[in-house]
């Protein structure tokens, strides 16, 4: 999707076209950019930068406030048409999908064509544009996505990936950031062209099993990183994690408290959309000075609760948290997953009994009104607005944000 | 060099205490050492971290005793043979090494003696060996006696803990369900165990002094063993101390570490308000259950059964795998379809003798109850909670 955050605010307030926009919060808040229209992008704003710098390089900019559940939603349609042209869809990020077109030739034509139609159902449903990229591969066809930008349909014919990739900057891989780009400048790498030239034993020898996945990207090849699994397949999470930054560092336990229990719901609900129950409960605890501690508990028995996540995780809190410091993070963090339990329990006189019927219906509220429709009481000053990241760093997300 | 006087031997008329420190020298019936090396090994670790308890204390006595201690710090077996002392003395010897070798001796005596160094010759008519032992200074002590609280015959014993043992729980992180409840009082014995999915109760006569006691897995594995060891009319007696269990059979003794913490409310756990019944063939729905649950989900073993209209059924899908359906008739009242762990069915079908057994249910989400048909009077349950379907 091209400037997805943007376009998606542009609709619900169609003053904002063609105006530098940043998305994420007011220009004096703390926090960062969640997203920037094309316009903002030309003075040096971009995602992921603190919103206060992007205030010093645009201050012309409008600067408003994220609302995940509307890019949620729209995500959610864009992947009901994707789900129409392949069974196997592989959503990378709230914004970017993979499909698996193999065999679909009888039914959709040629590449080329099924590509075009895609894009104009997404218009049609959407009011949004999105670029797309054909290719052989997945490394490629998002390269060859982020050369259409914006709004149009790039086709690398088999064959001529190579020669396709050879002139673009090493930093288009993804997976090459800043620090990886440097070492690559500082041996004369610039272009993947420089890169698909070295030897693979040389770049393993250099950068590791990471530098021999480097070398397959250059040629073009879903070598490594999140390109290891087959487009569409479901892997299962291995943790689940929310964490929130106060707007002011606090020490007010009641808030503190509440923070904690609302991130314990949020990483409950994710763990029954998995179908799982989980062991092992993580605190993080970052004060004022930056000082960060995690402290993890192991739980007698497995639970997909929320209130025994949010009891673990006030407890780990209580524990360790030196009261005469200021907060400035706090995260709950779960691990060690175990499939949920259908065996009914003799001996809790019928309490996960209820509480599953509870929750069940809790979420199903959240899913037909918001998140936050309904929550557990102790949690309800711990609620904030939710940001979201366009194109998170770490990616793999590939099971689709809960379409609507 | 220390003896024992009769009238300092305890109340089990057994005095395991330690006789001396020197090296013991002593003949031993084969085919005895073999029966109660057999009974002790037991209670010796596999795989211990702790080497000495990969050995066996042997104590030759001045009453002509030979005493085989065996723990693992959780149990304690003592047993004992008679023995033809030759000098008096304790000394440990390496248990699985000891008891393969005597046990492919021919039948007749052998003659054990220690040297100086912790080092064994046995000789046996014309085999010889020698055995390197470790130090009895540094064997653990554990206590043999304590307040007595019954006397039951061990067969009967046996059979309660067959009727419960199944449903402990393999969890090591509810400590307190990984042993038997045995109640006792004047109206009889009464044994309890769960593990939160099912629960088991059966009772017995007999008449002790009203205590509650949990009982490791282990000791009851052990107490079984003893008892196909012993005479039918063998009595065990069941004594405690504020920390072990111990069961005295003969000249046997097991020590076993109490567990302690609080057992579940199990009388709360038991369901009272049944709305349907069925009466069936035990040994027809056992192998009925064994043919289907080859198809149930391997990890949750789901099986579904419907009761009702004169029978009850048994069936399993796995998707890749296939089905399977067993029916067997019934008298039944109500109807109800569940799902169980077939496992935890199989386990109580096959732990009574009874002919018929009765399977009393309320609906498809409640706690179910299993208990033989007209077999005596003493109380049998096994609770078994359903799974969703």
């Amino acid at each position: 999707m091209d400037a997805f955050f943007v376009s998606v605010e542009e609709l619900f307030d169609p003053s904002l076209k063609g105006k530098p926009v940043v998305v994420g919060g007011k220009h004096d808040e703390r926090g960062v950019v969640s997203a920037a229209s094309y316009a903002a992008r030309k003075f040096g704003v971009h995602s992921a930068m603190p919103l206060r710098t992007a205030y010093q390089k645009c201050p012309q900019a409008i600067f408003v406030p994220g609302h995940p559940e509307r890019y949620k939603e729209y995500s959610g349609r864009v992947y009901e048409i994707l789900q129409r042209f392949s069974p196997r869809v592989e959503m990378a990020s709230i914004d970017e999908a993979y499909l698996d077109m193999t065999g679909t030739e009888r039914l959709l034509g040629s590449p080329l064509q099924a590509a075009h139609k895609l894009h104009q159902e997404v218009k049609a449903a959407t009011n949004l544009n999105c670029s797309i990229g054909i290719a052989s591969s997945r490394l490629v066809a998002k390269i060859s996505s982020d050369q259409a930008k914006p709004n149009g349909v790039l086709y690398i014919l088999p064959g001529l990936e190579a020669s396709f990739l050879a002139p673009l900057a090493v930093a288009k891989i993804p997976g090459v950031g800043k620090v990886m780009n440097q070492k690559l400048q500082e041996i004369g790498i610039r272009r993947i062209g420089d890169l698909a030239a070295m030897e693979e034993r040389d770049l393993e020898r250099r950068f590791g099993k990471w530098g021999l996945a480097l070398a397959g990207k250059a040629h073009g090849e879903d070598a490594g990183g999140w390109f290891d699994s087959e487009i569409g397949e479901r892997s299962d999470p291995k943790s689940i994690s929310h964490e929130h930054t106060f707007g002011e560092d606090t020490r007010d336990p009641v808030r503190l408290e509440a923070t904690l229990t609302h991130l314990s719901e949020k990483v409950a609900r994710r763990l029954r959309e998995h179908g799982f129950r989980t062991r092992t409960v993580q605190l993080k605890l970052r004060y004022s000075d930056f000082t960060t501690i995690t402290r993890a508990q192991t739980l007698p028995e497995p639970t997909q609760l929320d209130i025994d996540l949010a009891e673990a995780s006030r407890k780990l809190f209580h524990d360790h948290w030196n009261s005469r410091q200021t907060v400035r993070l706090l995260g709950v963090h779960i691990s060690g997953f175990t499939a949920d339990e259908t065996q009914g329990n003799l001996l809790d006189g019928g309490r996960s009994e209820r509480w599953r019927n509870a929750l069940e219906a809790a979420d199903k509220l959240r899913d037909k009104f918001g998140e936050s429709a309904v929550g557990l009481g102790s949690g309800m000053r711990g609620h904030y607005r939710e940001r979201v990241q366009e194109n998170p760093a770490a990616l793999p997300g590939k099971a689709p944000q809960k379409p609507a | 060099m220390a003896t024992a006087t009769k009238d300092t031997i305890p109340a089990h008329g057994v005095d395991f205490r330690a006789v001396t420190q020197s090296a013991p020298h002593f003949s031993v019936d084969r085919d005895a050492l073999v029966r109660e090396l057999s009974l002790a090994i037991g209670a010796v670790e596999r795989r211990t971290t702790i080497p000495i308890l990969g050995n066996v204390k042997l104590e030759a006595s001045d009453f002509g005793h030979l005493s085989i201690t065996a723990t693992d710090l959780e149990i304690c077996l003592y047993c004992r043979c008679d023995a033809e002392v030759k000098k008096p003395g304790a000394a440990t010897l390496p248990a699985k090494r000891l008891l393969d070798y005597v046990r492919l001796l021919p039948a007749g005596s052998l003659d054990i003696k220690f040297g100086d160094t912790q080092w064994a010759s046995i000789t046996a008519g014309r085999s010889k060996m020698r055995i390197a032992g470790m130090s009895v200074e540094s064997y653990p002590y554990v206590p043999t006696s304590g307040n007595a609280i019954c006397s039951v015959p061990l067969k009967a014993l046996a059979r309660l803990i067959g009727r419960v043992s199944y449903a402990i729980s393999m969890q090591e992180s509810r400590f307190t369900l990984n042993g038997a409840l045995l109640e006792t009082g004047d109206t009889g014995l009464k044994m309890v165990a769960t593990d939160g999915h099912r629960l088991t109760l059966a009772e017995m006569g007999g008449s002790g002094i009203p205590a509650k006691n949990l009982i490791p897995r282990k000791a009851l594995v052990e107490l079984n063993r003893l008892a196909g060891a012993v005479p039918l009319d063998a009595v065990v007696e069941i004594a405690t101390d504020d920390n072990h269990l111990f069961f005295t059979v003969g000249d046997r003794i097991l020590a076993a570490r109490r567990l302690i913490g609080n057992f579940p409310e199990y009388e709360r756990v038991i369901p009272k308000g049944f709305t349907g019944c069925a009466i069936f063939n035990r040994l027809a729905l056992r192998d009925g259950l064994q043919r289907v649950r080859g198809f149930a989900d391997e990890r949750s073993r789901a099986i579904k059964v419907a009761i009702g209209n004169g029978q009850v059924s048994a069936s399993a899908q796995a998707l890749e795998t296939g089905e399977a359906e067993d029916v067997v008739s019934a008298e039944t009242s109500g109807e109800v379809t569940i799902g169980f762990n077939a496992e935890y069915l199989i386990d109580f079908l096959g732990s009574t003798e009874a002919e018929k057994v009765a399977l009393s249910f309320a609906d498809e989400k409640s706690a179910m109850q299993l208990s033989p048909v007209g077999d005596g009077d003493s109380r049998y349950v096994c609770v078994v909670m359903p799974l969703r379907i």
